[in-house]
């Protein structure tokens, strides 16, 4: 399986007492949808390992995990800070309004004042926003992914609606930048 | 050493200026700025700023959780942008 068909789930980051157990913190929106997972895919150097979970608690303030072979906090130690993926075929089904960010490359940005714009290229993090990275006239032009902006995603037909604010294209277009 | 609270936040005045006009004007415009040292002021709220990065302009959507923080923390300078997998976190 290449690596492009994981999703990152989260890391390892800290041991937890003398068995082995760690500290895992779960990058995800609802860590409760991953109470049952009974494997996860460790990312030694280039290398996706899999590892059995032998126990997994899920709490509001703190997840602790034990896999199959590490049962020492010596072991442990070695593995900290490693991340977790699991298979993108794992993801759990989304509602008709949702959709994870990988879904969208490709998609068609269609503006309500300009029209059709770009194809999207990525979607990345500046921090506190994520921003939808598009194309348009062989330029890259950043859409900061806000509701307020971007109203609607239409699955279906592979459509981004937007409302993008007035000079925003612009910005990106004038080649004094 | 924090700033003098006797001075007030710091916010470029041509930056605010703009902001204004556009607040009476009720029109909502991207506002380019290279000023990542200017706080974020209530009036701001509602607006996108381009803020330079060093780089190229970064998109940001003020919002109200954002008003105290600085232009500069919403525009990163470094992006890792190169995952090898998928983030779950994306959904809407």
């Amino acid at each position: 399986m290449a690596a492009t068909e994981y999703f990152e789930l989260g890391t390892l980051s800290k041991p937890h007492g003398i068995k082995g157990a760690f500290h895992v913190y779960l990058d995800v929106d609802d860590p409760e949808e991953y109470e049952d997972l009974d494997a996860v895919f460790l990312q030694l150097g280039n290398e996706m390992v899999p590892y059995f979970i032998t126990d997994l608690q899920i709490r509001s303030n703190l997840n602790l995990m034990s896999l199959e072979g590490i049962e020492t906090v010596d072991a442990a130690k070695e593995l900290v800070g490693v991340k977790l993926f699991l298979p993108v075929s794992m993801l759990p089904k989304l509602k008709d309004n949702q959709f994870y960010y990988h879904e969208i490359v490709g998609y068609q940005v269609v503006d309500k004042n300009h029209g059709t714009l770009g194809t999207v290229k990525e979607v990345y993090s500046t921090g506190a926003q994520d921003v939808l990275v598009m194309t348009y006239q062989s330029k890259e032009v950043l859409i900061p992914l806000m509701d307020e902006i971007i109203p609607k995603v239409d699955k279906k037909n592979k459509l981004i609606h937007s409302i993008l604010p007035d000079g925003l294209l612009e910005v990106y277009l004038d080649d004094a930048n | 050493m924090a700033r003098s609270l006797k001075k007030g936040p710091y916010i470029d005045y041509r930056l605010d200026n703009k902001v204004q006009v556009m607040n009476e004007s009720g029109k909502k415009s991207v506002i380019k700025t290279w000023s990542r040292r200017s706080m974020i002021s209530p009036d701001f709220v509602g607006h996108t700023f381009a803020v330079h990065n060093g780089n190229k302009f970064i998109p940001v959507y003020v919002t109200e959780n954002m008003v105290g923080h600085k232009l500069g923390e919403f525009s990163p300078t470094r992006n890792f942008r190169g995952h090898i997998a998928k983030k779950d976190k994306g959904k809407k």
